[in-house]
């Protein structure tokens, strides 16, 4: 029952009773979707606290607007599109004005991928190292399959930007698992630097 | 933007780079996490609460526009008994719960309830006995006003402590009443009775 992601089915019956405000069908799905929530929560905004809120804003809202689920993609996909969006509102609330400034000068790393021989736990805490956007942008776009351009609507900002962001999360992922490499990096408030 | 989410996870194979498709690859190879604790209790409480504010919300204002009505109606057998707080409801943003409640309205909230609280209690002191039926009545609503009482030390934020609050009021303004209706009733006699005698 507990499969950690949202390639889940949802029973017809079920997503109708939770559109009935049943409080027992939305602890059912609750229960079903509770990791795949977090995990998605967790990957997007790097800290397990706002993850928390991200979890719970983003179930109640799928209870309270479950009537507004017409059926067009699956619940599990609407559900997930739910987690994002609260995830990237957070991130829009709280930390998304600060972004880091990356020197664009690095010359081309040709070394071999460091990722393809890193353990799940390094990745990680390299993925949480990210800043916020760039974390956000790479996890988005290589795991959630978003587009370019679906990303910069969701961000409100550009295509480039998208792109931009991307390429620095993964330049700045291989300095991270390349720690001889790894190069300071200084949080600047968006306006005030050249970031693309 | 159209809905892309129930096809995503077929286009995967779409970095040219190898590299940076071994970077999805490692990426989407990562374990899923769990959560530090259960959270499902918070949320369905958090449910409930929320449902029951939203009743509020629909209930407050047609019960102090009745309980306005029904002072007035009262007053000259009432008068005499208790002084009811001011009747103007102090709104709260029970059903947007975007806004946060400032302090002074949650300060509001809070001086009004011990106010309505203070006339339900010299009603209940010094006023009309009440029947059976109105007893059992209060008798409910002063558990629902223990429950949100409850609540309310739980609350962890302005916005929900507003909503109770709101509540709490609401459900004295409902005592209150109870307390009135023997008043009601004799005034209606007594229009009846000089109905009949004009007649």
């Amino acid at each position: 029952m507990d499969t950690p992601n949202f390639q889940q089915t949802v029973e017809p019956d079920l997503v109708a009773r939770l559109q009935r405000g049943e409080l027992a069908a939305f602890e059912l799905i609750y229960r079903r979707f509770e990791r795949a929530a977090w995990t998605l929560a967790l990957r997007l905004t790097g800290r397990a606290d706002i993850a928390q809120e991200v979890l719970q804003d983003a179930m109640l809202k799928a209870f309270e607007r479950a009537r507004q689920y017409r059926g067009e993609a699956s619940f599990a996909a609407w559900l997930r599109k739910l987690v994002v969006n609260e995830a990237l509102m957070q991130l829009r609330h709280d930390r998304l004005h600060v972004i880091e400034v990356f020197d664009d000068t690095l010359a081309v790393d040709e070394s071999p991928a460091p990722w393809m021989h890193a353990d799940a736990a390094t990745l990680e805490r390299a993925l949480h190292r990210l800043p916020d956007a760039a974390r956000a942008v790479l996890w988005l776009y290589h795991v959630e399959g978003y587009t370019h351009v679906e990303i910069a609507e969701q961000f409100g900002r550009s295509v480039s930007f998208s792109k931009s962001q991307l390429a620095r999360a993964t330049r700045r992922m291989r300095e991270l698992l390349q720690p001889q490499l790894q190069v300071e990096v200084t949080p600047c408030t968006i306006g005030s630097t050249t970031t693309s | 933007m159209h809905d892309r989410l129930d096809h995503d996870f077929m286009k995967y194979p779409r970095n040219h780079d190898p590299d940076e498709a071994a970077l999805g690859d490692a990426l989407r190879a990562l374990p899923a996490s769990t959560p530090p604790r259960d959270l499902w209790p918070e949320m369905a409480a958090r449910v409930r609460r929320r449902s029951v504010a939203r009743k509020a919300v629909w209930f407050t204002l047609p019960a102090a526009f009745a309980a306005g009505i029904a002072l007035t109606l009262a007053w000259p057998q009432f008068h005499r008994h208790a002084t009811p707080p001011a009747f103007t409801p102090v709104t709260t943003q029970a059903s947007s719960h975007a806004a946060t409640p400032r302090a002074n309205n949650l300060d509001a909230l809070q001086a009004s309830s011990q106010q309505w609280q203070a006339w339900v209690q010299k009603l209940d002191h010094d006023g009309a006995p009440l029947d059976g039926r109105q007893l059992t009545q209060a008798v409910a609503l002063q558990d629902r006003i223990g429950l949100v009482d409850l609540q309310l030390s739980a609350a962890r934020n302005p916005s929900t402590s507003a909503d109770l609050w709101q509540q709490r009021i609401t459900l004295l303004q409902q005592l209150g009443l109870l307390h009135l209706q023997p008043y009601l009733v004799a005034t209606q006699r007594a229009a009846g009775n000089d109905h009949l005698i004009s007649m």
